[in-house]
């Protein structure tokens, strides 16, 4: 029986020589790291290392005995192997017997406290501008390389602009820094783009494609639109571009309502409604459950995906973690516990509550203090009550100076005794037939029925149908002879219906004659304007379209005025209080015999009405003396009055707009629960909100720091988690800038320290230069949190000034250009591309902020925004982000289309993109402003117009090949086009059109 | 050269298998599209590229997909249900999941009736006359389940295997897998309905996280199928030609500077490959070659079936000329039927079961369906009770799906429902294992074929969680 080794002093040691270099906590090839107890019993990618007391079975045993492992070492000495084999065969004593499949956050690099390493040493000192730079020259050293020469003063210009605000140099910028010989004049030219406004155009963008920004809901097909989004958009802009310190900017995002201590009647500042709008963060999940519908498990499950999306986005852009595993089961790669998932989720909860579910145009407040509010409503109602004044003054004025006119007929049933038979009848005048059927009893009270009641005329219906109706006895000329001539039949309204019908016209009501047209029916309704039929009723009848726009309300006078407009046409325009309304229809004459006016009785519509009056023009001829000039007066008066009210409209006061912003609303959090399997019925254990696990700090002290005292109508939680994070010395604050700097280097250098920028977690790849990760981490947090200070760090650093040509070393030992030996060549991305056409062409319209810039999808599916849109020329960051409508040149050239949020981008080369360049009308566009600039800015002198075509797109001037090269393509096309009015304009279009399409555009170097 | 010299070498795809299928690894001429899409170099270490070949000897080379939006009716179609009659009005006993469960209605039997179709005797119902003819190529799947009854997330389930949007569709999967056997063509083309898009629209095609090389390209009804085909009206073919020769002449300067840079290379190559669609996409969508007998057969001679067959004899072409996977859509969803079931299902079966059919047929004749797969059906199936007064509302425990060729075998049907057709219970399919038989039969193990997602190895059929596997029965 050999001695029983001890795994402590014997095994341990053995394993950390022997393995630990490839496997273990900085490269744990095959996902295996042999320098902890925990990752030694839990294996690798292939499995678990030993079955204990069998080590013939065991991984471990098979790969040493062999010497296939270590790889290209020494192999282990007999006396080791047999060290190893007996430890195994005594059943690996030492180690814990069951370790959870989910891994321990306190064995990841990325989950430690910051440790800023020492700065390393480097052989040729001279090679280093800054400390950053020591990083990288003493790993090339290592590999025998070192870093490359600085790039050409043209080339960081345009590096730099292109880099920081995503826009190419102007002219005046490059002339600007080839000129400066101070010897900071390159940190001089980086300090001015990190000042300028486009800084955080660009940068931020990169924060909203993490945080999941976009102006549509998404979710479900329609994706409908998300109006108030393009605030936090603007928040986020201006907070990068203010420098504002990341932990505050990420506390605002998270917690902005708590932060300020909202409730909905707090005075606000400027700065803390920015606070507010930050919460949107939290909103840019896709939310369906606006347009929800099916059974209460999918409305419900639709909510869920909201806090789901919000977890996810979360997850991604502070933990650099996909969290949404856990949300079934604890996650298999990473140390994210099934419960950590939700009790994550009780974070956010109190502000989704699943049980009292408030719908997105439900989470809108006021963009302004709510004094601010109530004063601007305060105006808003004044203005009304000013304006209804001032119309009422005009009516009484207009009451006062009637307009001349002939009464051909008014009943104002007042005479003593009188009753209705003298005037009225139940048939039309010349008809003998009554109108409808039963005829209607005139003075009785038997429905249907017509009587004088308290001196009005009360109409008695009671039955649902039939198209009776009563007329005057009295022939009325409805078609006035002349143009200009009116006439028209107005009445008071006593008491209302749904629907109050009277007809003009009636004639031939049975419908006896052959002959067409007559019995006009005005079909009045409560809710707005007055339906005509023309020839009513019978099947011929027909409908004319919708008069006016009031609708019939009691205390109001209402009738129709006939109208000669000339050429046979006869308008019908609606009368209301002596005002004409818009909306008319025209008839002709045939419509409108000489006939009676009446009311009509049908389908339960009683009404009383009184003061009728039927009333036509003079003709002109007719019209004289104190006539004539009182017609005038109030024409004049009506026009002065309508420019009076236009005028007046010009002063209205606009209501401030509305942020979509989080709260929570109740101090009380809800209970939250586990969801077993992630299934919404299947509710498990309560959970409290805390923070993950493996980043709480060990030794007992609470993760969430107490609610504060002055906390009203909200959780808290929101506050606590966002303290929780960057809280300074912490795990998570650690993770937190680790997982941003990552992000950043990954935007000027193409690729993250550690690759994957989304994912630094066990199953993300190891950094190529932890240290310098670690040290600028580190010096983030020192600083700060000042990303502008980040961005000094690197750009200004000998790693960042390199040139991208690589020398045969680089090339050979440095073949992917991952150690950075050279300054990686990168492709312009979407924004860029789109941007820098603009900036080019001299179009770009670098207006800041405001709401987005609608894009549309043309017939043939293409999405673009059109030329005539307000603001077509602004920069892509201010365009409709909609989810389902990426503009297609922006898509061809890879922006993301947003479903949950994209922290790295893909830059693909495909033959859509030459299409794009080759064929598109807006690169075709652009082209054409190019040219027409060129010939502006140099008319007369070619050479000139090629050293600055090429300035300004390629940000350097021709080679004497290329300039070759395009004089002789000019000449080209000059005799294409020979036969056109614009050759030579046409020939510059199209050079400008290639100068887009050529890599030195495409490609920063 | 003539640029439709390389295509007269496609004319025939056993011309073309003939000529380079002698060897397996040839099959995966993963053309230039594809190579170009991979990963910049930087990307390139994160991401794996493109597989290099399939897994194992495939059976099937490209996918032609019918899609049918809405949820066709399998009680009036595929399955047939006698005991719907007998109980044809009744309430149903029993628990049923319904969408919409204000609308409860009776047990609702099927008014077409169903009869014997070809050697293999598989019942048809009478709205598909022409799929009859056929059905011994046909495997027949009447036990498809899903888990959804929610269109969109069942849709997103049928084609990319989660319910959730933003994942690869089952067309970016072989895309990746396989690229395209033809550099002037996409690999992976969307035929939309001129009636507009699907329900779910672009997402019904999106490569979700795979690189958007791999998804699927949508030719617009209209003259310019790709956006930005046609030369700008102003340029000349003589101008373009020098704008051609000039932006050559400035990318090869340029890229001296940066030996060794396949990107810049594969944009280079990019502008010629972009100049050759120009002229292979028109050359395809110009049906005047087509024989009488073939616009007949696909029913271009009948106004309710000329647009739909015109798009199944595309999708012929296309496949023919190497392309991977094309998919056929219907405007909105209208499979949908939640009211007038009976009647709407007439209408569209006159639209599609013709050219379905003589698609197939058209594929045999040619000797091109041995190795294309042919596949039609919906999101989900319907219920046996009827929704309101004459429609039927969602049902996501049985749906029936059709495959035909590309190693399917003929004339088979698969699983079985219960006695009303609510639910499978027999041999019951789901979309996981549906995919990895797909996958299977172009040569592609489901689980092998991944992409690095989330940091971790994404797949279609993440068999982590659906423990997914291949349906043997269903293969020859």
């Amino acid at each position: 029986m050999p001695p029983l080794p001890d795994f402590d002093q014997q095994i341990a040691p053995l394993l950390k020589n022997k393995c630990v270099r490839c496997h273990g906590p900085a490269k744990s090839d095959a996902k295996l790291n042999l320098a902890l107890k925990t990752g030694i019993v839990r294996g690798g990618k292939t499995g678990k290392l030993f079955v204990p007391n069998d080590p013939e079975s065991s991984l471990l045993w098979d790969q040493v005995a062999d010497d296939a492992m270590p790889k290209g070492e020494e192999p282990l000495s007999a006396q080791e192997k047999e060290l190893l084999y007996n430890w195994i065969k005594a059943g690996a004593p030492g180690l814990p017997g069951q370790v959870s499949e989910t891994p321990d956050g306190d064995e990841h690099w990325a989950f430690q406290k910051l440790n800023p390493p020492l700065v390393p040493e480097v052989r040729d000192a001279f090679r280093v501008g800054t400390v950053l730079d020591r990083f990288l020259e003493a790993r090339l050293e290592k590999q025998g390389l070192h870093l490359g020469p600085e790039a050409a003063p043209a080339t960081l210009v345009r590096r730099v602009s292109l880099d920081l605000t995503g826009l190419p140099p102007t002219l005046e910028e490059i002339q600007r820094f080839q000129a400066d010989a101070a010897p900071n004049a390159y940190e001089m030219m980086v300090e001015r783009y990190l000042a300028s406004p486009h800084y955080g155009e660009r940068w931020g963008k990169y924060w909203l494609d993490v945080a999941g920004y976009a102006d549509s809901n998404g979710y479900f097909n329609a994706d409908t639109d998300r109006p108030l989004a393009w605030r936090y958009r603007d928040y986020v802009i201006r907070a990068i571009n203010a420098d504002l310190p990341f932990d505050q900017f990420i506390r605002e995002q998270l917690a902005g309502d708590e932060l300020v201590r909202y409730t909905p009647d707090k005075e606000l500042t400027s700065r803390e409604l920015d606070m507010l709008t930050a919460t949107h963060y939290l909103r840019n999940s896709a939310d369906g459950t606006d347009s929800s519908d099916g059974n209460e498990d999918e409305v419900r499950a639709d909510k869920y995906a909201v806090l789901e999306g919000t977890l996810q986005i979360m997850g991604s852009s502070l933990f650099g973690m996909t969290v949404q595993c856990a949300r079934c089961h604890s996650h298999k790669f990473e140390p994210l516990t099934h419960t950590d998932y939700y009790s994550l989720q009780a974070v956010i909860y109190p502000a989704f509550n699943i049980e009292h579910w408030a719908k997105t145009r439900d989470r809108q407040i006021p963009a302004v203090s709510p004094s601010v509010w109530r004063a601007a409503e305060e105006s808003v109602k004044s203005f009304e009550a000013e304006l209804a004044h001032r119309k009422q003054e005009h009516q009484e004025w207009l009451k006062a100076h009637p307009e001349p006119s002939l009464v051909v007929f008014a009943d104002d049933f007042d005479a003593p005794g009188a009753t209705l038979g003298p005037h009225w009848s139940n048939t039309a005048p010349g008809d003998t037939r009554p109108l409808g059927i039963p005829a209607v009893s005139v003075d009785s009270s038997m429905a249907p029925a017509v009587q004088i009641s308290d001196g009005k005329l009360k109409v008695i219906e009671s039955g649902a149908a039939g198209d009776r109706a009563i007329s005057t006895r009295s022939v009325i000329d409805w078609t006035p002879d002349h143009p200009g001539g009116w006439v028209q039949a107005t009445f008071e309204l006593v008491e209302g219906a749904p629907y109050v019908g009277y007809l003009v016209a009636l004639h031939d009501y049975s419908d006896e004659q052959p002959d067409q047209g007559g019995n006009v029916l005005f079909d009045g309704a409560a809710s707005g304007k007055a339906q005509v039929y023309l020839d009513y009723p019978g099947v011929d009848s027909k409908q004319a379209g919708p008069i006016g726009q009031s609708g019939y309300t009691v205390g109001h006078r209402y009738g129709v005025r006939v109208t000669n407009v000339g050429e046979g046409q006869f308008e019908l325009a609606q009368v209301v209080d002596s005002e004409l309304e818009p909306n008319t229809v025209k008839v002709p004459e045939s419509a409108l015999p000489d006939g009676g006016f009446g009311f009509a009785l049908c389908c339960g519509r009683s009404f009383v009405v009184d003061q009728i009056r039927i009333e036509s023009s003079f003709d002109s001829a007719e019209l004289a003396g104190e006539a004539a000039e009182a017609q005038l007066v109030r024409q004049a008066e009506q026009t002065a009055f309508a420019a009076r009210l236009q005028e007046f409209e010009k002063q209205r006061p606009q209501m401030p707009g509305e942020l979509a912003h989080v709260a929570d609303g109740s101090e009380l959090a809800p209970e939250v629960f586990l969801l077993e399997r992630g299934n919404y019925k299947a509710h498990g254990a309560k959970v409290d909100a805390s923070p993950p696990g493996f980043l709480q700090e060990q030794g007992g002290e609470p993760a969430f720091l107490p609610t504060p005292a002055d906390l009203k109508s909200s959780s808290g939680r929101r506050l606590a988690l966002a303290e929780w994070i960057t809280r300074p010395g912490s795990r998570a604050s650690a993770l937190l800038a680790r997982v941003t700097v990552n992000r950043w280097w990954q935007h000027h250098f193409g690729t993250g320290i550690a690759a994957t920028t989304d994912n630094l977690g066990y199953s993300g790849t190891v950094p190529t230069h932890p240290e310098l990760l670690e040290f600028l981490a580190a010096e983030f947090e020192r600083s700060g949190w000042s990303q502008k200070a980040v961005h000094r760090l690197i750009l200004n650093s000998s790693i960042y000034r390199q040139s991208s040509e690589a020398s045969p070393d680089s090339l050979r030992l440095d073949g992917d250009g991952r150690l950075l030996s050279r300054f990686p060549i990168r492709r312009l991305d979407a924004e860029a591309v789109r941007d820098s056409l603009l900036a080019v062409a001299g179009e770009i319209d670098r207006h800041e902020g405001g709401p987005y810039v609608p894009t549309d999808r043309g017939g043939d599916g293409e999405v673009f925004v059109k030329q005539e849109t307000a603001g077509s020329g602004r920069r892509s960051v201010y365009l409709q982000q909609r989810r389902t409508q990426v503009a297609g040149l922006l898509e061809v050239f890879d922006a993301p289309t947003l479903v949950f949020n994209c922290a790295a981008r893909v830059s693909t080369t495909v033959p859509l993109q030459s299409l794009s360049l080759l064929n598109s009308p807006f690169v075709r566009l652009r082209s054409e402003s190019f040219a027409s600039r060129l010939e502006r800015e140099e008319p007369s002198d070619v050479a000139a117009r090629l050293d600055r075509a090429f300035l300004l797109a390629w940000g350097r001037p021709p080679t004497t090949q290329e300039r070759q090269a395009a004089l002789l393509f000019l000449q080209e096309q000059g005799d294409v086009y020979h036969d056109q009015a614009h050759a030579t304009h046409h020939a510059w279009t199209d050079l400008a059109q290639m100068l887009f399409a050529a890599n030195p555009f495409l490609y920063v170097e | 050269m003539s640029p439709f010299h390389d295509l007269a070498l496609f004319a025939s795809r056993r011309a073309f298998l003939g000529r380079s299928f002698g060897s397996l690894g040839s099959l995966a001429l993963t053309h230039l599209l594809t190579e170009a899409a991979r990963p910049s170099q930087a990307q390139a270490r994160v991401q794996a590229g493109p597989l290099s070949g399939p897994h194992h000897r495939a059976t099937a080379d490209a996918v032609i997909c019918l899609f049918q939006h809405g949820g066709p009716s399998q009680m009036d179609l595929f399955d047939p249900k006698p005991e719907l009659r007998k109980r044809d009005g009744q309430p149903y006993e029993g628990d049923l999941e319904i969408h919409f469960s204000g609308q409860k209605g009776n047990v609702l039997a099927s008014p077409f009736t169903f009869e014997k179709r070809g050697n293999s005797g598989l019942e048809l119902s009478e709205l598909l006359p022409h799929t009859a003819g056929i059905v011994d190529e046909l495997t027949l799947i009447r036990s498809v389940v899903t888990e959804s009854v929610d269109h969109e997330s069942a849709l997103r389930l049928i084609h990319g295997g989660r319910f959730q949007a933003g994942d690869p569709t089952w067309g970016s999967w072989v895309t990746y897998g396989l690229g395209s056997e033809n550099q002037n063509l996409p690999a992976y083309v969307v035929l939309t309905d001129p009636g507009g898009l699907p329900v779910d629209g672009t997402r019904n095609w999106t490569s979700g996280w795979l690189p958007a090389v791999y998804q699927g390209t949508a030719f617009r009804p209209g003259a310019s199928p790709v956006a930005n085909l046609a030369n700008p009206a102003d340029v000349t073919p003589a101008a373009r030609a020098n704008q051609l020769r000039l932006l050559d002449r400035f990318n090869r300067e340029h890229q001296d500077r940066y030996p060794g840079n396949t990107e810049l290379a594969a944009r280079i190559a990019n502008f010629e490959t972009a100049a050759r669609m120009q002229a292979a996409v028109p050359e395809v969508l110009d049906l005047s070659d087509e024989s009488e007998a073939t616009r007949r057969l696909y029913g271009l001679d009948n106004p309710a079936t000329a647009e739909y067959g015109a798009r199944c004899i595309l999708a012929r072409r296309l496949i023919e000329r190497g392309v991977r996977f094309v998919q056929l859509f219907l405007a909105g969803q209208p499979w949908d039927t939640h009211s007038n079931n009976a009647e709407s299902l007439k209408g569209l079966c006159a639209r599609t079961d013709q050219p379905s059919a003589a698609l197939v047929l058209d594929l045999k004749q040619r000797g091109l369906l041995d190795r294309t797969l042919v596949m039609w059906g919906g999101e989900f199936g319907r219920l046996p009770i009827s929704q309101g007064k004459d429609g039927r509302d969602h049902n996501r425990h049985a749906n029936s799906i059709w495959l035909a060729g590309g190693g399917f075998k003929g004339g088979y049907s698969h699983g079985q429902t219960d006695e009303f057709g609510y639910k499978a219970v027999d041999q019951v399919v789901n979309v996981h294992d549906l995919h990895a038989t797909l996958l299977h039969a172009m040569g592609l193990d489901h689980k092998q074929l991944t992409y690095p997602h989330d940091g971790r190895p994404g797949s279609l059929t993440d068999i982590a969680v659906t423990k997914a596997e291949v349906i043997r029965e269903l293969l020859v």
